[in-house]
């Protein structure tokens, strides 16, 4: 009987050879080199993962998706794999399991390539190819946004100090209050109408490209500092044109010291007045992109009785085109969020961003709790001038 | 021994996936290409193998009928739990079944007057350990991937953590399991007894059995009442064979400590990199040393270990202020070895033991081998309990850097069992130190290792090429 080998086997299945432990994987170039390779498998990225809280289920975690890009990367699994087409849709991209992973794995961006490979041309889903086609175009957006009445200087200031305030594809033609409060916040702040989408959409459905190329343009629309009231075209942006030329709203007016005249009041159970009590639904890309979450939460913390919502930190679901690409899965997200946000007895929860307000929204149809945007709270409480 | 199970395997045909859909239910029998690669790995670098299937059982019976079913057709079957494992132990390196227990998630009772919880061997370490806490209590292992491991997969390695010298190691806690034999009986071992001698502790046996004797479904756990106070304080020293010494100290004068763990350099700045605590990046190692217990006593510790750690030549220390800036330490450390990642695209994490008194001499044996192999060695450690991570961070592209990994992993073995330690402290044998376990067994304890094995399991298909086979 002879003894087992020392050797570190580095193929070790003994009959029908697959194996998937591949480091510094260079194969079929869907992946930038060394993206995969941070990757060691440890784990730790599962508990906060929402998919996988949903599913429990390895390959619908961050772990289990990175082993099948390297599989698809190293051609081990063809490009149309049905766990790899499922797995990179049920991604909600939040990145969460970024902020916990000590190995520093830009999650992001591989599922950004992922995605450019998964939905390439005439692969993808039907309803995010529509999305991208219809946030793309100019003149519509305008159109549709000036029905609404967003808020919209008439052109663009020429002195290179005013702030910029974005006014999003979605967001004009459904919130159109939110830019018009935040036109009203910012001080000598404009708001172009000739301005387009920022790309995030784009970036997040299989086109980076065409993503990028959209942020360019943006920022050579709004030269100069751009504002926005919206976590997920921030992090874009700030990908794309550099972190010091984009300042989420809550992050610029925290900045710049903001402060209201009073707490907003209502009414109490007895008819007395009481501060308005709400809680914060975070912005992934804000928090986990950006790192910003302190910012909303102080200036909430001004104007009304604030409770933390103990998941906001996690995904509510939306995830940008989500909502309309799985919206079985975005409810299943979504649903354990909206019985907390019951349970805290609040009169708002706050979004900072436009695809989380739509979603709290359509969750809390019939609650009493309504879903608002931070600027439309804060514009209330803003001193008369 | 090996040879033995690895020809004449059952093959998993269409007939054996159709009985395990009607056993388990067809959502939870896995075949696509794309769905068992991802269980593929674990958290072992280098190593990778692809099951026929994979089968995510809902009950203990589902588990007994699929174990039938393998022994019947001589299928390998690799329990696994949340795939954390750094020995590849989940590691379906025969292909068959891995069978995935985290559908068995739920917590069935904690008992404050009895001082016990049983949980299925799904819930996680950490679910557990809050489970415990509303109770005012107080799960004692902790294992650095705790937040991610499962109860069960603790189990199957006794897994140690941060707390060893003070308070031992997961078998210290474990009072009793439910767990199916490959033959497909389910045994109840031990109990909600903390004195029972009846039979041989079979408890014990399976802890630590890597799933290659039984599968482990539910498990009853010892709890201890919380401490009221539980702090750390920090001390830098020149080196990791200065801090070693301190650790003697320590113990010498007189203080039995909850933590005590070192980094050296390499790993303060990398885990500074992630957690950004402020730590010194340019000290040569950090010992951590904690304690728990009333807040007067847990204050009097701390300062006598840090007057130990200045005798033993600390060019700092520093006392954490409360719990929560303790726990940001603890938490810190737990993610050394990720954390080192950053450095290179493997990291070849060891586990070895060596008596507390002979760490020093075995952290400067460690730098030799290092040096001699031209590889870098980042350390972290259970300094309390000797208990050693020497990590080779590598770059594969570096020609020939992987070969000479493993003669320095196989240098740092021998130089451990030669100070009297061991292969592995808490990670297990795994697929990865199956070769060197009979250097650290013997060849007649290895026999009995595969005697008692077959008496468990006749037909071998449980993890095969793990420890004991």
């Amino acid at each position: 009987m002879s003894g087992p080998s020392r050797e570190l086997p580095i193929v070790p299945r003994r009959s029908g050879a697959v194996d998937e432990g591949d480091h510094g994987v260079h194969g079929r170039g869907i992946f930038d080199a060394g993206l995969l390779d941070r990757c060691i498998s440890c784990g730790f990225c599962l508990p906060v993962c929402p998919t996988y809280a949903l599913e429990k289920d390895e390959q619908s975690s961050p772990r289990g998706r990175i082993t099948l890009m390297r599989a698809l990367e190293a051609g081990r699994l063809e490009p149309d794999d049905p766990t790899l087409q499922h797995e990179a849709s049920f991604c909600l991209g939040c990145r969460a399991c970024e902020t916990v992973c000590p190995a520093g794995v830009e999650y992001g961006p591989m599922l950004e390539q992922w995605r450019d490979h998964q939905w390439r041309v005439g692969h993808g889903p039907a309803p995010a190819r529509w999305l991208r086609w219809a946030v793309a175009r100019r003149l519509p957006l305008r159109l549709a946004g000036l029905v609404r009445r967003f808020a919209r200087t008439r052109a663009r200031s020429v002195d290179p100090d005013t702030p910029h305030v974005m006014l999003g594809c979605a967001e004009r033609v459904l919130f159109p209050k939110v830019s018009r409060a935040a036109v009203a916040l910012v001080d000598g702040a404009d708001a172009p109408a000739a301005q387009g989408c920022c790309g995030a959409l784009h970036a997040h459905n299989g086109d980076s490209a065409g993503g990028r190329a959209m942020a360019e343009r943006l920022g050579r629309d709004l030269p100069g500092t751009i504002v926005t009231t919206s976590g997920g075209c921030a992090a874009h942006l700030a990908d794309a044109l550099g972190r010091d030329r984009v300042v989420e709203i809550s992050e610029y007016l925290a900045r710049s010291g903001w402060s209201p005249g009073t707490k907003l009041m209502t009414h109490g159970s007895h008819g007395h007045p009481r501060p308005i009590r709400v809680t914060l639904q975070d912005s992934c890309h804000l928090r986990n992109g950006l790192g910003v979450f302190a910012q909303p939460r102080q200036l909430l913390e001004q104007i009304a009785d604030y409770v933390e919502l103990p998941s906001a930190g996690s995904c509510c679901g939306a995830a940008g085109s989500y909502s309309v690409l799985r919206p079985r899965d975005s409810k299943r997200v979504l649903a354990p969020k909206l019985a907390e946000i019951e349970a805290l007895d609040v009169d708002y929860v706050v979004a900072v961003n436009p695809g989380c307000l739509l979603q709290l929204k359509q969750g809390l149809l019939r609650s009493k709790v309504k879903a608002v945007h931070l600027v439309e709270l804060l514009s209330q409480a803003a001193p008369r001038q | 021994m090996r040879s033995d199970h690895s020809v004449g395997w059952g093959a998993v045909d269409d007939g054996v996936v159709e009985r395990l859909r009607s056993i388990v239910g067809a959502e939870h029998v896995k075949t696509d290409d794309g769905a068992v690669a991802a269980f593929s790995r674990d958290a072992t670098p280098l190593f990778a193998a692809r099951p026929d299937v994979v089968v995510l059982p809902g009950s203990t019976a589902e588990v007994a009928e699929v174990l039938r079913l393998s022994t019947q057709r001589r299928i390998p079957v690799v329990p696994r739990g949340a795939g954390s494992n750094l020995a590849a132990g989940t590691l379906a390196q025969d292909g068959g079944i891995v069978l995935v227990l985290t559908r068995l998630d739920r917590i069935l009772e904690v008992d404050a007057d009895e001082l016990l919880a049983v949980v299925q061997t799904g819930v996680t370490t950490t679910e557990l350990a809050a489970a415990a806490a509303a109770h005012g209590l107080l799960y004692l292992p902790d294992p650095g991937s705790k937040t991610v491991s499962t109860v069960g997969g603790n189990v199957a390695t006794c897994a140690g953590g941060l707390r060893g010298l003070k308070y031992g190691v997961t078998r210290n806690y474990v009072l009793g399991l439910e767990a199916v034999l490959p033959t497909g009986e389910v045994i109840r071992t031990g109990g909600r007894l903390w004195k029972d001698v009846a039979g041989y502790d079979l408890t014990r046996l399976l802890t630590g059995s890597e799933g290659t004797l039984a599968v482990v479904t539910e498990v009853t756990v010892a709890l201890v009442p919380a401490p009221a106070d539980s702090r750390t304080g920090v001390a830098y020293f020149p080196s990791l064979a200065d801090a070693g010494r301190a650790v003697a100290r320590v113990i010498a004068d007189g203080v039995v400590p909850a933590t005590l763990e070192f980094l050296d350099n390499k790993c303060v700045n990398a885990v500074e990199d992630f957690a950004a605590l402020g730590l010194d990046r340019s000290a040569g190692a950090l010992l951590l040393f904690g304690d728990d217990g009333d807040p007067d006593t847990v204050g009097r510790n701390l300062e006598r270990m840090a007057q130990s750690c200045a005798k033993e030549g600390a060019t700092g220390v520093t006392l954490a202020q409360d719990v929560a800036a303790s726990e940001a330490l603890l938490e810190a450390r737990r993610c050394s070895l990720p954390a080192l990642a950053r450095l290179a695209p493997v990291t070849v994490l060891e586990d070895v033991g060596v008596p507390r008194p002979r760490i020093a001499e075995m952290v400067g044996r460690i730098d030799d081998i290092a040096a001699r192999h031209g590889i870098t060695v980042a350390t972290f450690g259970h300094a309390g309990d000797g208990n050693l991570h020497p990590t080779a961070v590598v770059d594969p592209s570096d020609g020939g850097a992987i070969d000479r990994t493993k003669a320095v992993i196989g240098d740092i073995f021998a130089a451990a069992l030669d100070l009297g330690g061991t292969i592995t402290g808490e990670h297990g044998v795994g697929a990865a130190k199956l070769p060197w376990l009979a250097d650290r067994l013997g060849a007649d304890q290895l026999a009995l290792l595969s005697r008692i094995k077959a008496a468990f399991d006749p037909a071998g298909i449980l993890n095969p090429g793990k420890t004991g086979s």
